[in-house]
């Protein structure tokens, strides 16, 4: 199989490969590229920029740690990280036996934009439109699709208790996972890089 | 393409397949352009989705409190020792003590054909007081080195640990006492021993783990094992190469040893966990 095939991919591919050799400058670089993604993911998984910014300390120990096994033959980079950290929340959230039974879907709550400490300078215009183009072609998409996918993606929940909280059969949540991540790539497919 | 292909690959994007399902699509990647292709589009929509979030900085600091723990974990590594040797990796939350019912030891090894000499596996042994189970679960590529396969096996291991439904081979809910699993890495001779509910070890005792190739009879040691007063956790081992082993033909066992006892080649006391008798 070939490496990644974009260069954001390929070059994050080095920086991993030398930072599992024990490059530190490499892996600063990693950081600067996936912090605030990562985190931002984690504030969305557990809901406390707290207890997000010590997962996320968790799980950058884990990415050094582990950066010598990543495989670019199985996935790209920034997937890799983003399972090691939401592995890391996943395990936090069931050990304090917290079970969301819902979870905010496109638009986060008013309450929970002003917690963050977002950086304006961050969020250059076009990620801006791209963000707001996504939200507007995920809520186009069928509720259902949108709510298991969100779920799938932002939630700790197993799929037997997505099932349960949609009250639908797990292979019907399965589905809709599917057509919900294949609607997002086509919605994507027309956006630029 | 079929949706359930698609399905696949959106679960594997998503971290929502167990590991013989993960591991079995990894396997078939290489061989799938098409299949390739889409996983990569399905990583990307991923990937601008979650920049799409609201994005949070991480405070100045962060990374320099990330550095500091990444020096004291290098500091206080310690060195892997020749086999056999033990350390202890991780300790989760103890379960309560129930005694163990070592009864007659009815084995159903679920075994798969033989693995092609060219195939890594890793070897997974279910174990409780009634049964052993055996699963090979085959792996993409081999390790480049002890390093890289011992970094699989502790996220096998963990995952293992964390959602014992992951696993490949299943005990039966019902059976009373202590339950435990071995991974096995047959490549490297290292594994990992995961142990529940075992009985706290008697005074002047301590607990062996051994491992045993059903279709010679030969059995090496593994070490003692540092149960310290706990009745469960998840420990890594090393053992000394064998020629000729069978893969399809491992199993595990602990048995209780005098612990003044000088290290023997044989074990002596009762089994407290598996079965030697296959």
């Amino acid at each position: 199989m070939p490496p990644p095939d974009n260069q954001a991919a390929i070059e994050e591919a080095c920086l991993l490969a030398k930072a599992g050799a024990g490059d530190r400058e490499a892996f600063r670089q990693l950081y600067a590229r996936y912090g605030a993604p990562l985190l931002s993911l984690a504030v969305r998984l557990v809901g406390n920029v707290g207890e997000a910014e010590e997962l996320l300390q968790d799980a950058f120990v884990k990415i050094w740690r582990n950066a010598a096994s990543y495989d670019s033959h199985r996935s790209r980079p920034f997937t890799w990280a983003v399972t090691v950290l939401r592995r890391t929340c996943i395990d936090h959230l069931r050990r304090r036996r917290h079970v969301p039974f819902t979870v905010p879907l496109l638009a986060d709550t008013p309450a929970q934009a002003d917690r963050l400490a977002v950086d304006p300078t961050r969020l250059a215009a076009e990620a801006r439109e791209d963000s707001e183009r996504l939200h507007g072609a995920l809520a186009s998409a069928p509720a259902t699709q949108r709510r298991a996918l969100e779920l799938a993606l932002f939630s700790e929940m197993t799929h037997a208790e997505i099932a349960q909280c949609l009250e639908q059969p797990v292979g019907t949540v399965k589905s809709w996972i599917r057509r919900g991540l294949i609607e997002l790539r086509t919605t994507f497919a027309s956006f630029p890089q | 393409m079929n949706t359930h292909l698609e399905e696949l690959a959106c679960l594997y994007v998503l971290d929502r397949l167990d590991a013989p399902e993960s591991a079995s699509f990894e396997a078939r990647l290489p061989h799938d352009p098409e299949l390739r292709a889409l996983t990569r589009e399905l990583e990307d929509a991923l990937s601008r989705r979650i920049h799409a979030l609201p994005q949070v900085e991480p405070p100045a600091g962060l990374l320099a409190g990330i550095e500091g723990r990444i020096d004291r974990l290098s500091a206080g590594a310690p060195a892997r020792a020749a086999s056999p040797a033990w350390a202890s990796v991780a300790r989760w939350g103890m379960a309560a003590v129930i005694a163990v019912g070592i009864g007659i030891l009815a084995i159903q090894s679920l075994r798969r054909p033989p693995a092609s000499a060219e195939r890594p596996y890793l070897v997974v042994v279910g174990l409780d007081s009634l049964n052993s189970r055996l699963a090979q679960l085959p792996m993409p590529d081999r390790p480049g080195s002890a390093d890289a396969s011992f970094i699989r096996l502790a996220s096998l291991a963990e995952r293992f640990w964390e959602k014992p439904e992951d696993m490949p081979v299943k005990l039966d809910p019902a059976t009373q006492g202590g339950r435990g699993y071995a991974l096995f890495d047959p490549g490297s001779n290292q594994g990992f021993i995961a142990i529940r509910q075992l009985p706290m070890v008697e005074q002047g005792k301590r607990y062996h783990l051994w491992l045993l190739d059903t279709a010679s009879g030969q059995v090496r040691q593994a070490g003692a094992l540092p149960t310290a007063g706990s009745a469960s956790g998840l420990y890594f081992f090393s053992v000394a190469p064998a020629g000729g082993q069978r893969v399809d033909r491992l199993d595990f066992f602990i048995t209780s040893e005098d612990a003044s006892a000088p290290d023997s080649a044989q074990p002596h006391g009762r089994v407290v966990l598996g079965d030697r008798r296959i």
